[in-house]
């Protein structure tokens, strides 16, 4: 009390200095280390595309022309929602991202449907399968409580109706494939690929608003935006069936996400951004093409994404390279992320931590983080050795691409899908539990829709990191140079960052700054977008929870 | 004992191990049911307009059929023992309430009688819990299925981030059940007296309600495929006040259905709404086990004394 009222006079901190210098130092060269990164990464990106599209190749008046319609739009709109309504802003960007994404996804299904599956093939693909899960659906129905027939009937006639049993019994597939009445190719893409999108669509709207006429409705849009290819596709040169593999799933992702908008009434003016990007773009390029303005000459355009490569670097594309990247990505979808998912939801919920099993579970935990750590190359020579050598499976073919880059996700995908289900509250496992719930309805019902978002942003990540590999490809035989896109998993590939490593080693400059720089772009495009949308599935989930 | 078990010899036993309470009937299982079916129709009147009769309030109080009866229960965390030769019988239709300083294994002896315990690894279980006349750690008793059974209400509120209506419906729907679920659920959420405020919103998710709002839709969850038994682990903690004495009335109203057991740290909470309490004091021990009043007003213990005076704990 006394030492108080003597200091009273003097208020803290006035007489002696408290030392801040060295926390200031720090801090600011923290700063200086994330401006660095960042200066770096936008240096990099910069050069890349200004390699690729050459922006300052074009007549003047031409970027004058589309800074007037695109650029200057765009940015007085995005001032507006930053200003005026920032949840504007975030759904112009979804709105804006959404088809983008959409148009990636539906490009891979559109190389699929070229070269692999045709879409005849696919229809009586997905009609087997919809024969398939009628079966099963009515068997459990007529015996709800034989548990034991149910799975077995689940697993044996979906087997039946694609498989079949080699050459004793054809699939219902094989029959179904030897009818002499098959529908056309955009007849069966109608049918297999554009109804079951709008099926989707219409049954979630009717769900959300509790009404059979509005999922009508967004069934109906979908379709007609599928259809409206017949007749607006020969006026842009798209065949109608190409539009209809895109615009489909673009189509109805719109309608679902315009729908959300429109339904939480939140930032509704946003939805207008993504149409004055598209009509500032058409009516720039309209503009600049009939007042004769000369555009860039650009690396990156329809012509680098649809032809093989070739000798003079004007002729040279990616098309081959981008199809082999798909289906390696396809392969490691279908392989790597139900393995590691599955790896990862029994090291969770089902592995003891107790006892000798806990510590040989605890020695394999150690041991999976060490392997995200190995480098590439060396699951390159491992792929090599098991899948080529050992088992003997043909080199460089999609399949062992997929499988090796496969392997060397895997234990990215186990961790961040551990982490996913360990985000999910203890307390809730309990809630299932103490309702009489077992094990399996627990992880059912519970554990992985709560975690299925961060399931997907980690394994979408990983995805990301996998077609960026080029080690891997090197050691188990990937063309360096593919003129010819496979035709199936098992024949030979090549791969979009296989392509742009042998671009690096060519002797005309063209090739080493222009070429390569497009392929990268390329890449890099996929990858960002992936990337992106990781991480706005991340943020939604989180602001949900 | 016998050494060949059969019902009758259990329900002897039980009549033994109850301290001389006469059993009103033999047939225990079959006034089990009869009494659970007479819940079920009760449960559907449950309404503002609708008065309960106050004989049923005395019936609760004077219950004397036993739901669940344990013997000399040892717990063990490793090596470390929860509790210790616990011996209890609680009644049918009763709050029973379990009150003790932390760390006495109220919410221990709570977990062991659903088995809730099963899922650590370290814990071992010693003794008998009998439940329906079956020692629930008998080797052929499905955990599940007792769980089934027997509800439980967490102390943080833990409902699914699903909607409301599904919340209320995961306990009928893991069971298999194929009756009228909305019916079900408009039920359970009458019972948990959060109908009226949720109604219009059965669609919307269970976390968007307040931290009282979403203690009753956990209430109506566990009390929706109409258990027998509905444990309480401190339902109230977490709540505020206002929220807590909702619950409190709440449960007063559950016990005409069901047999509530309930954890709780806080002694005027014990004293209002359980009609018999049961304090557990340091090394899992249980030290006294009597009808409310009397504990609170005339225990035999000296130390249930201080630590409900608050000299002690």
């Amino acid at each position: 009390m006394a030492s108080e009222t003597q200091t009273s006079t003097t208020w803290f901190g006035s007489t002696e200095e408290v030392g801040r210098l060295r926390g200031r130092v720090f801090k600011w060269t923290c700063l200086g280390a994330t401006v660095l990164t960042l200066f770096l990464m936008l240096v990099f990106l910069l050069y890349v595309a200004n390699d690729a599209l050459r922006p300052l190749s074009a007549d003047p008046s031409w970027l004058a022309t589309m800074g007037v319609t695109v650029v200057l739009p765009v940015v007085l709109l995005a001032g507006y929602y930053y200003r005026r309504d920032r949840s504007a802003g975030e759904v112009a960007y979804t709105a804006l991202g959404l088809p983008i994404f959409v148009a990636l996804v539906s490009g891979g299904l559109w190389l699929l449907f070229r070269h692999i599956v045709s879409p005849q093939e696919w229809f009586v693909l997905a009609a087997s399968i919809l024969v398939a899960g009628g079966l099963v659906t009515a068997h459990s129905r007529v015996r709800h409580d034989a548990a034991v027939e149910r799975l077995v009937v689940t697993v044996v006639v979906p087997l039946l109706a694609v498989v079949g049993v080699p050459t004793v019994l054809p699939s219902l597939r094989d029959l179904l494939s030897l009818s002499p009445v098959l529908p056309n190719a955009l007849f069966s893409l109608v049918i297999a690929f554009t109804l079951p999108i709008a099926a989707v669509v219409g049954w979630r709207v009717r769900a959300v608003r509790d009404a059979d006429r509005d999922g009508a409705i967004a069934a109906g849009i979908t379709v007609a935006g599928g259809l409206a290819g017949v007749v607006v596709g020969p006026v842009f040169g798209v065949h109608p069936t190409s539009w209809l593999v895109f615009a489909s799933p673009i189509v109805g992702a719109l309608v679902l996400y315009v729908e959300h908008v429109v339904r939480n009434d939140e930032g509704v003016s946003g939805l207008a951004f993504p149409i004055v990007v598209a009509a500032g773009i058409f009516v720039g390029l309209t503009a600049a093409q009939t007042l004769g303005f000369a555009g860039p000459d650009t690396w990156l355009d329809m012509q680098f994404l649809t032809s093989s490569t070739s000798t003079t670097p004007a002729d040279a594309g990616i098309y081959p390279a981008l199809v082999g990247s798909v289906l390696i990505m396809i392969v490691i979808v279908l392989s790597a992320f139900p393995v590691g998912i599955g790896a990862a939801v029994y090291l969770e919920e089902y592995a003891r931590s107790q006892g000798r099993l806990g510590t040989v579970i605890e020695l394999i935990q150690v041991n999976i983080s060490n392997l995200a750590g190995v480098p590439s190359i060396v699951y390159g020579v491992l792929g090599l050795a098991i899948f080529i050598n050992l088992i003997g499976m043909g080199r460089g073919t999609a399949v062992v691409a997929g499988f090796t880059v496969g392997l060397l996700i895997l234990p990215i995908v186990i961790i961040s899908t551990q982490e996913a289900i360990r985000a999910v509250p203890d307390s809730r496992r309990q809630a299932s539990y103490a309702m009489g719930a077992t094990k399996w309805q627990t992880v059912r019902n519970v554990v992985l829709p709560e975690s299925l978002a961060g399931i997907f942003t980690g394994t979408i990540l990983a995805l990301g990191r996998a077609i960026g590999e080029t080690a891997p490809l090197l050691m188990i035989g990937v063309s360096a140079s593919v003129r010819v896109s496979p035709d199936s998993f098992l024949s030979r590939t090549g791969a979009m960052p296989r392509q742009i490593l042998s671009w690096s080693t060519q002797i005309t400059t063209e090739f080493r700054y222009g070429v390569l720089a497009a392929g990268v772009v390329t890449l890099l495009v996929v990858l960002l977008t992936m990337n992106a949308a990781a991480i706005v599935l991340r943020n939604r989930t989180q602001r949900t929870q | 004992m016998n050494p060949t078990e059969t019902p009758t010899d259990r329900t002897m036993k039980r009549v033994e191990t109850d301290g001389g309470v006469p059993m009103e009937d033999d047939q225990e299982s079959t006034a089990d049911a009869a009494k659970a079916d007479g819940g079920t129709e009760k449960l559907v009147d449950v309404s503002p307009s609708h008065s309960v009769p106050d004989d049923d309030d005395d019936v609760r109080t004077r219950s004397t059929e036993t739901a669940i009866t344990t013997r000399d229960l040892n717990v063990y965390y490793g090596d470390e023992q929860a509790l210790d030769g616990v011996s209890m019988d609680i009644y049918e239709h009763d709050v029973t309430a379990l009150i003790g300083p932390s760390g006495c294994g109220k919410s221990t002896f709570l977990r062991t009688i659903n088995r809730m315990n099963d899922m650590i690894d370290v814990c071992r279980v010693e003794g008998d819990v009998e439940f329906g006349g079956k020692n629930v750690y008998d080797d052929d008793v499905d955990p599940v299925a007792l769980r089934r059974k027997i509800g439980m209400v967490f102390q943080a509120p833990n409902p699914f981030p699903k909607s409301i209506r599904d919340n209320v419906a995961y306990g009928l729907k893991i069971q298999g059940y194929d009756g009228d679920v909305d019916a079900r659920v408009e039920k359970a959420l009458k019972s948990a007296a959060l109908w009226d405020e949720v109604k219009d919103q059965l669609d919307s998710s269970g976390l968007d309600l307040s931290g009282g709002q979403q203690q009753r839709l956990c209430i109506a969850r566990a009390i929706a495929p109409d258990p027998e038994v509905v444990l309480m682990d401190e339902p109230t903690s977490a709540l505020d006040p206002v929220a807590a004495s909702k619950i409190e009335d709440l449960i007063d109203d559950l016990a005409e259905e069901y047999t509530v057991i309930i954890v709780t740290h806080n002694m005027q909470q014990a004293a209002r709404i359980s009609d018999r309490t049961a304090v557990f004091l340091t090394g899992g021990r249980l030290v006294e086990y009597d009808d409310t009043t009397k504990i609170f007003e005339d225990p035999e213990e000296q130390r249930v004394e201080d630590y409900i005076t608050g000299k002690f704990g």
